[in-house]
């Protein structure tokens, strides 16, 4: 029987991979979904902008990973693997259903600040509103290194194990992403302000 | 400190943003920013907005995707299927290369085993059609034999005939024709040996029975009978009774169709 509780998500994939059992595996998981769903749910949701869309992509690594749990290996690393299954899972979503229209503006919830003013909150609602705007403008495989960088909190390596490259590369990348949201940012203000 | 190039500095800058930046590199980038007012824009600017993103807030999973798992690990639990691994499962590889070349093989043993078949195919329908050859060029030496003057000939022909596999149509007809028109007595009686192949046959069967009543060989006659009682014909009765009653039959032959006749009549 697996403890679940004590042992890394590695430990578990790995029970779940060698099948001891139905009542362990499932057990390992769940256990599994309860710590990365939430994370897997704001990557989906990053990408699509979408809620349901999002769960349904979420849902979907958890199946995938259950039913290509023999490809998991003693020397993986899980964060990787999983990432990497999210990927085809968006992959085969875009695919199928060409991004529609990014949620408006409206739907994004304003992270909370310390006693912001009005004018402060208006402003700042804006440039992020921005922000999110040009983050969707980007093509999708800049905007999920951006996303997988500065919201899933991977470093370059662990991103570099994902997308399959270098940790220069993952870097350089990145910069060249940063720069092109940058550019569509600066572009919306100066739309905003004419 | 050597001179970074701007792709350099921009690999850095990222590091930056993502705190992965040692001293040594940090202070390259440094002295990079400070003699490159462009990257130091860009460093500047894109900081900030690296910054402001981590404001942009992200949506939280609805229950329904708790519950839609939980249904799904329950459903699972209960398909009751083994949860190990089938053993194909691990042997074949995750690597979609290896699986290509897999794949590749596969079809070049199928297309190989494929060419092996149809060649055997072939193989046999050569064999075949060169029995059929053999079997035909048979039936036609029989035939010949069987019209020839020589009654040795005419024996071997008949002979032959019941060493062939089966009997055609056309062999039967010209044994048929031996046993009613022969002229040596020999001949007739290993034509109605040969034709105890086709007894099953009724026309064969009838044809023995003709043959019965105008035969005047004793020992054809004697064949004759013991043909006929070996294929329990019944239909022969009639032949036999008509036998019985001719008045110059041989009294051996007389005594053996009534014989023939009590055995059928059982």
């Amino acid at each position: 029987m697996i403890t679940v509780n004590d042992n890394t998500d590695h430990e578990l994939m790995l029970a779940v991979a060698r099948g001891d059992g139905a009542r362990g595996s499932l057990a390992a998981m769940g256990e599994i979904y309860e710590r990365r769903h939430r994370a897997l749910f704001r990557f989906f949701f990053r990408l699509t902008a979408r809620q349901s869309p999002a769960e349904d992509l979420t849902h979907e690594v958890f199946l995938r990973m259950i039913r290509y749990r023999h490809t998991y290996k003693a020397g993986e690393a899980f964060e990787a693997w999983m990432y990497r299954i999210a990927r085809n899972v968006f992959a085969d979503y875009t695919k199928k259903h060409r991004l529609e229209a990014p949620a408006g503006e409206g739907q994004l919830e304003m992270a909370e600040s310390p006693r912001p003013t009005p004018l402060d909150a208006a402003l700042k609602q804006q440039d992020l509103a921005l922000l999110y705007r040009a983050l969707r403008a980007l093509p999708d495989d800049r905007r999920e290194l951006i996303v997988l960088s500065r919201y899933q909190g991977l470093s370059c390596e662990q991103i570099g194990r994902i997308v399959g490259c270098e940790t220069g590369t993952v870097k350089v990348r990145m910069f060249r992403a940063m720069k092109e949201m940058g550019r569509i940012f600066h572009d919306l203000r100066q739309e905003k302000a004419s | 400190m050597t001179q970074l190039s701007c792709e350099k500095a921009g690999e850095l800058m990222a590091g930056a943003w993502m705190s992965e930046l040692d001293e040594v590199s940090a202070a390259a980038l440094q002295h990079h920013l400070d003699a490159c007012g462009e990257c130091a824009a860009d460093m500047v600017a894109l900081s900030r907005m690296w910054e402001k993103m981590g404001c942009l807030p992200a949506s939280e999973p609805g229950p329904v995707l708790k519950a839609r798992w939980e249904r799904t690990l329950d459903s699972l639990m209960n398909e009751g299927r083994s949860w190990r691994i089938p053993w194909w499962q691990s042997v074949w590889p995750a690597n979609p290369a290896w699986q290509m070349a897999i794949a590749t093989l596969c079809l070049v043993a199928g297309l190989a085993a494929g060419a092996l078949l149809e060649r055997g195919r072939g193989e046999r329908d050569e064999v075949a059609r060169l029995r059929e050859e053999v079997a035909s060029t048979k039936e036609m030496v029989v035939l010949s034999l069987l019209q020839q003057q020589s009654a040795v000939e005419r024996l071997r022909g008949v002979d032959y005939s019941s060493r062939m596999p089966s009997m055609e149509p056309q062999v039967i007809k010209a044994l048929v024709q031996a046993v009613n028109g022969d002229s040596n007595v020999n001949v007739r009686l290993a034509a109605i040996d040969a034709l105890g192949r086709s007894a099953s046959d009724t026309r064969v069967r009838d044809s023995m029975q003709d043959a019965l009543t105008r035969q005047e060989s004793p020992m054809v006659q004697a064949a004759l009978i013991d043909y006929l009682v070996d294929a329990r014909d019944r239909n022969a009765l009639g032949a036999m009774r008509e036998l019985i009653g001719r008045a110059d039959l041989n009294p051996t032959v007389r005594e053996r169709a009534a014989y023939a006749v009590r055995q059928l009549g059982q």
